[in-house]
């Protein structure tokens, strides 16, 4: 191969090279951008778990309550026993579990949202602590509260103040800004687990609707290992009925709708789809222009040159050709990745993961968690999509030239 | 003049189907010869300068050169030997557009494994011989039709060849740029010692030659 008269050929048949390289790099910029696209759903589906450090959250849903009068369990979140839990946390790929108990408490002159979450736990609601914007967080076992901030704006309340739940007096220890935190089980009021579970198992209408003791639960938020969740989503709803509901990032993906969300299968298909055409432009292209310069081979041939060194000559040109191609395809799929980076994505929280009572202002709206559509082109795909053109280059530098190798001088030289 | 055969054709043949082109031809070139292959169009003239230089296989008959057969020889083979052996000019220069003039006079050095600089060496001296030493860096669309054909004639003669075959030279040439080609032509002959066999159809031309071949419908006249 003579890098010489490589260089010469790329770079004064300009038209030929040019040709050559756009399609194959579109094809490849397409396949980037689709995948990147696709990874950038994903990526997003995951946030709302990843803000409360959980992977899945765990719940089951009962019958609606018959009398909303204090402490009620949402229909979407009635009881997960304690033994439950214990035999979740020994199931393969769970590396964390936080515990919560969601109540609503419907008191004569307010309705409330209460949450009971662990005092330490780096999985679940406790991640709270972090969010504390007044005051200090409780302390685990004494009848304390957090109160939201837009909650508390609403209603005066401030820290020092006493609020009354179904009949019980908590003190005020601080105010929590949870929407900087999460969009998943968001409260009004915030207690220690502890102090929620006593709520729940001393009150009628939670009891009526499901059994509830002391150290039950009503949400389960896990921490599993990423390839494992499928099995464990599969294993925990076995393990837990047909009410049991699940939320993962699949689930959320499903819930964004988009084409890229929806399916690997369209992703897959749809790069295939990108990098054949680019793969048969690419060919026709090279083709033609080999076919071009038949001629050009048979004086090659003529003057000596065996077949193996005018495919090694070809392969070298279609090689560079669709490096540069990849290159270019890269570039463009840097840019158009940047360009989406500043789309937006909202993502819905299914209601049954942040439950409102209906009948309160905002119950039935849907909440949204609004971010940043994560875009970016991981260096392993921009490898694969680098390697995969010179691969194409290669097959395609490697056929056509064994084919053109085997024209005789004399067929393409006579006709002067 | 004449020391030897450096060149034999015996009983060529050569068909395309039922078409014979080639007729039983027989000829030889000595050392130092300059032999014109002479014959109207169609006359199987070129035919015959490609079965003998090795270009293509006869359908019968063998070539010899410098005392090898190269009858049954395979492509890659066939090349190598016109690589070694021969040097040829066509009438339409056949130069490769994107190369410069010592680039395309390199050509055939390409596949060869020696220093870059010895293959420009090689090139650019030859371009000198034929008074293109200012145009070395040339490409082919930037120079003359005579200055094409000389660098053609560099290219042939830069893996110092046994035998020149040139197939109309001067037919895409006028007739002052012609008789330059053709003198470079009776330089060669005659300073080098060097065997050409031209095909032409100008008999004015041809009188250059040492010995006049005629073809008709595929078979030596004379």
């Amino acid at each position: 191969m003579n890098l010489r008269y490589l260089r010469s050929e790329l770079y004064y048949q300009k038209r030929r090279t040019l040709a050559a390289v756009m399609g194959l790099s579109i094809g490849i910029a397409l396949l980037i951008i689709l995948n990147a696209l696709s990874m950038a759903y994903r990526r997003a589906a995951r946030v709302p778990l990843q803000e409360i450090g959980a992977d899945v959250t765990v719940q089951r849903s009962g019958n609606v309550p018959k009398d909303l009068t204090g402490a009620v369990f949402p229909c979407s979140a009635v009881t997960i026993r304690d033994e439950e839990v214990k035999k979740i946390e020994t199931l393969p790929g769970v590396r964390g579990i936080g515990r919560a108990v969601l109540l609503w408490v419907f008191d004569s002159n307010r309705a409330w949202i209460v949450l009971g979450v662990e005092q330490q736990n780096s999985v679940g609601p406790s991640i709270l602590r972090h969010f504390v914007i007044e005051g200090r967080f409780f302390e685990e076992g004494k009848p304390e509260a957090l109160v939201e901030v837009s909650y508390a704006r609403q209603f005066g309340i401030k820290v020092g103040d006493t609020i009354s739940l179904a009949k019980r007096d908590y003190p005020v220890l601080g105010i929590v800004d949870a929407s900087r935190a999460a969009k998943i089980a968001v409260a009004n009021v915030y207690l220690p687990l502890s102090e929620a579970q006593r709520l729940a198992a001393s009150s009628g209408q939670v009891q009526a609707v499901s059994p509830f003791n002391p150290a039950d639960v009503n949400l389960l938020f896990i921490k599993a290992d990423e390839e494992r969740i499928p099995e464990l989503s599969s294993t925990l709803l076995t393990m837990m009925g047909k009410n049991a509901t699940l939320g993962t990032p699949d689930s959320f993906l499903k819930l964004l709708g988009s084409l890229f969300a929806l399916s690997d299968k369209f992703t897959l298909a749809a790069s295939l789809i990108a990098i054949l055409v680019a793969i048969l432009i690419s060919f026709k292209t090279m083709a033609g222009n080999i076919t071009e310069r038949a001629r050009e081979v048979g004086v090659l041939k003529a003057v000596g040159w065996i077949n193996r060194n005018v495919v090694t000559q070809l392969l070298a040109e279609s090689v560079t050709e669709c490096l540069m191609a990849g290159f270019l395809g890269l570039l463009m799929a840097l840019v158009a990745a940047y360009g989406l980076s500043f789309m937006n994505v909202n993502i819905p929280i299914p209601w049954e993961m942040s439950p409102r009572p209906h009948f309160l202002s905002g119950g039935g709206d849907q909440i949204f968690k609004t971010l940043r559509l994560p875009v970016h082109v991981p260096w392993t795909l921009a490898l694969f999509a680098v390697l995969l053109s010179v691969v194409i280059g290669g097959l395609t530098g490697a056929l056509l030239g064994r084919n053109i190798s085997k024209i005789k001088p004399s067929e393409v030289l006579r006709h002067e | 003049m004449n020391n030897g055969t450096i060149l034999r054709g015996t009983d060529l043949n050569k068909s395309y189907g039922d078409l014979e082109v080639v007729k039983g031809v027989s000829l030889s070139i000595d050392v130092g010869e300059f032999v014109c292959l002479v014959g109207k169009s169609g006359s199987g003239k070129t035919t015959l300068l490609s079965l003998i230089s090795g270009l293509e296989h006869a359908t019968s008959g063998h070539v010899t050169l410098d005392g090898k057969d190269i009858t049954s020889a395979t492509e890659d083979e066939l090349a190598l030997f016109r690589r070694e052996n021969v040097g040829f000019i066509f009438q339409s220069f056949n130069l490769i557009p994107t190369l410069s003039a010592w680039e395309n006079v390199a050509l055939p050095l390409f596949p060869v494994k020696m220093p870059g600089e010895e293959r420009k060496r090689r090139a650019t001296d030859l371009l000198k011989r034929m008074e293109l030493g200012q145009r070395v860096d040339h490409l082919p669309s930037a120079l003359s039709g005579g200055e094409k054909q000389r660098v053609a004639i560099a290219r042939a003669l830069v893996t110092h060849p046994k035998v020149l075959f040139a197939d109309e030279p001067t037919g895409n040439l006028d007739s002052a740029t012609g008789d330059a080609v053709m003198d470079i032509l009776k330089t060669l002959h005659i300073q080098e010692r060097l065997a050409i066999l031209m095909v032409t159809h100008d008999e004015d031309l041809a009188k250059s030659a040492d010995r006049i071949i005629r073809m008709q419908d595929g078979e030596v006249m004379s």
